[in-house]
């Protein structure tokens, strides 16, 4: 069953890769071929802050249940976050390049989706720097949970502040998610959107179910 | 107190492995070993500091079990890696601890503490990182039964101290053992001679 | 035996930062030096005239917060890491709640930047030349943002005085979760630089004060589980 299912999700994937760079037009209004990234940098972002809310979810259980299991979740959760997240930003900046000329903008989308490179970051910087495994666990929850509640700030409040001293780029910003889509284009998005979580998922389960099964050789042995 | 099958681990390394036992007031607990046989651990997670890898701690009042936030005020420890604060007085240490805990009712009661500990008045206003490891140590003690605890732990109580230091510790158990259960940890057959029961711990 | 109420408890812990630090003033000297050293290599390299004009205001507010917030990553953290490097941590977590720890360790380091920016904030626009024109606008924005940029990083220092200690995870940790905060901060002294009255700079005030609410309640939630482990 779950091998079935994993070839799915690669036929479904290489299908999405496919009808992106082939099947769909290229969108009006966009420099050629150029739209055709953002049927990777939207799922990109999205598993990314995906993977933030399992994340949090994780820490939050771990920091009631103190089980290792749900330590290592967390732990999952944040290493695919990372990927996304970087993924993310850079294929963002191939595309900001292409469109506008330059590779950062420092509009509020773009901002945010680096907070959250650096969030992950610090995440990990912070894990390295703990040697005992249950100190290690509550501290790096402790952090996830309390990096959660500032990032809607970075969201939703700090581009009306910021709106009243750059409003154009706001406005650019913007204009990414508005414009008219082609029907074939949203499919070709929605489908990918569908496909990249389903990677998340699939890889997400892999790593819990390895560090099961390194964390029952542990008790084994001792 | 009761404390069964603790077990912890630091990383691979095991450093205890099952100990059981138990605190009443009236009894001192004498925990010996070897150096780096698990005392100061063992202590630690008595004292709420550590948490077991495995194993069981419970405070019991009559029947009730305690849970650990309210274990803190009933206990008073003395360690050696646990310091006074180097920038204060002496009195002022134990006035900071007094109001923390339960209530400053006067400097009369603190200035007996450290009497009794064998500190005289003269140090009392004496910052304590000019203090000797032998007058650290009594402050530490005085430090740790001031607000008359239910629980005392002690960690090697008589380090660091002469024989009048040691003589003072042993009359101060002897006074408190009534209303106190005690714990003590140590590798000197001189305070293993204060316990009424013991556990052996293997190195 | 009865208990301390939170406030007793957390003042006396205040008390006992306030007279460690008036007796060594290590968190002072470092916070201040950095600000000044800081102040005086912007000023020669910026000063009055340095910039255009037009972008003065965004930029010298900016500025100014950068140079605030390095100089506490210099001091903040010492609250926390020094009770760990002293082994009077362990004596203090027998000995207190943890909230009145936070707490009165929070009242500290907010004391601490406070005097900073009474320092920092009139000497800088007196060496840049930046005419302010709502004095009560930017005290207000720099109460607030001075709050909430304490109670993040009180909380962070906590964190990595139980990691490793080591002061150079501090900023790495507490730059991205204050990073809204500064904009917001930014935001509110450009408008209180540029125009007179408070209605200007109220929609920051309002966003710095919700981020500090929320972070606030959240570092008391997640507070007892990092002091305690």
């Amino acid at each position: 069953m779950r091998t079935a299912l994993t070839w799915l999700l690669g036929v479904w994937l290489a299908g999405v890769i496919v009808a992106g760079l082939l099947w769909a037009p290229a969108a009006a209004g966009f420099q050629g071929d150029s739209f055709r990234i953002v049927f990777f940098h939207v799922p990109q972002a999205w598993v990314a802050v995906l993977a933030f809310c399992v994340n949090l979810v994780a820490s939050i259980r771990y920091l009631r249940t103190r089980s290792a299991l749900d330590d290592s979740r967390a732990g999952a959760a944040a290493r695919l976050g990372l990927l996304f997240a970087l993924l993310a930003t850079i294929t963002g900046s191939i595309f900001a390049k292409l469109e506008w000329g330059m590779f950062w903008n420092w509009d509020p989308r773009e901002t945010s989706i680096l907070v959250l490179l650096l969030v992950y970051a610090a995440y990990f910087a912070l894990r390295q720097a703990v040697a005992d495994e249950e100190r290690r666990a509550s501290l790096a929850a402790a952090y996830a949970v309390f990096a959660f509640v500032t990032m809607p700030f970075l969201v939703f409040v700090v581009p009306r502040v910021y709106a009243s001293l750059h409003p154009d780029l706001v406005e650019a910003a913007e204009g990414v998610v508005r414009f008219r889509m082609d029907p074939r284009l949203r499919l070709v998005l929605l489908a990918s959107l569908a496909g990249f979580t389903g990677l998340f998922v699939w890889l997400y389960s892999l790593e819990v179910r390895l560090a099961r099964v390194l964390a029952a050789r542990r008790r084994e042995e001792s | 107190m009761r404390f069964e099958g603790v077990v912890k681990r630091f990383g691979r390394q095991k450093v205890l492995a099952g100990v059981s036992g138990e605190l009443r007031p009236g009894r001192v607990l004498v925990v010996a070993g070897p150096n780096g046989a698990g005392k100061s651990t063992l202590l630690c997670i008595l004292a709420g500091l550590l948490r077991p890898s495995a194993g069981d701690v419970r405070y019991l009042k009559g029947d009730e079990v305690l849970p650990r936030e309210a274990w803190y005020p009933l206990l008073g420890v003395a360690a050696p890696d646990m310091a006074l604060y180097e920038e204060l007085s002496a009195l002022e240490n134990l006035r900071l601890f007094a109001r923390l805990r339960c209530c400053h009712e006067g400097d009369e009661p603190l200035g007996a503490a450290l009497e009794e500990v064998g500190l005289a008045a003269t140090h009392h206003h004496k910052l304590v990182g000019t203090f000797s490891s032998g007058m650290r140590q009594r402050a530490k003690l005085a430090q740790a039964v001031l607000h008359r605890p239910a629980v005392l732990l002690l960690d090697e109580p008589s380090a660091n101290l002469d024989e009048d230091g040691h003589r003072r510790v042993g009359t101060l158990l002897e006074r408190l053992k009534p209303a106190t259960a005690i714990a003590v940890a140590t590798n000197d057959p001189r305070e293993m001679a204060w316990g009424d029961e013991k556990i052996e711990l293997a190195g | 035996m009865k208990r301390s109420s939170l406030l007793a408890e957390s003042l006396a812990i205040l008390w006992k930062e306030l007279a460690s630090e008036l007796r060594r003033r290590v968190a002072l000297s470092a916070i201040g030096l950095f600000a000044v050293t800081t102040l005086v290599a912007v000023a020669y390299q910026i000063g009055p005239y340095g910039l255009a004009e037009q972008d003065r205001p965004f930029l010298l507010s900016a500025l100014l917060w950068i140079i605030l917030f390095f100089s506490s990553m210099a001091g903040l953290a010492r609250v926390f890491v020094k009770e760990e490097d002293s082994h009077t941590a362990p004596t203090l977590r027998l000995a207190a709640r943890p909230h009145a720890v936070l707490l009165g360790k929070l009242a500290f380091n907010f004391l601490l930047l406070l005097a900073l920016q009474v320092i920092v904030v009139p000497l800088y626009c007196g060496v840049m030349g930046l005419a302010v024109a709502s004095a009560s606008g930017l005290a207000l924005v720099m109460l607030a943002g001075g709050a909430a940029l304490a109670i993040t990083a009180t909380f962070v220092a906590a964190l990595i005085a139980r990691a490793s200690g080591s002061n150079a995870l501090f900023p790495i940790l507490a730059l991205p979760l204050l990073l809204p905060l500064l904009v917001a901060a930014i935001a509110g002294t450009r408008a209180a630089v540029g125009s007179p009255g408070l209605a200007a700079v109220l929609p920051a005030l309002r966003a710095i004060s919700s981020l500090g609410g929320v972070t606030m309640v959240t570092a008391l939630l997640l507070f007892p589980a990092v002091w305690r482990d």
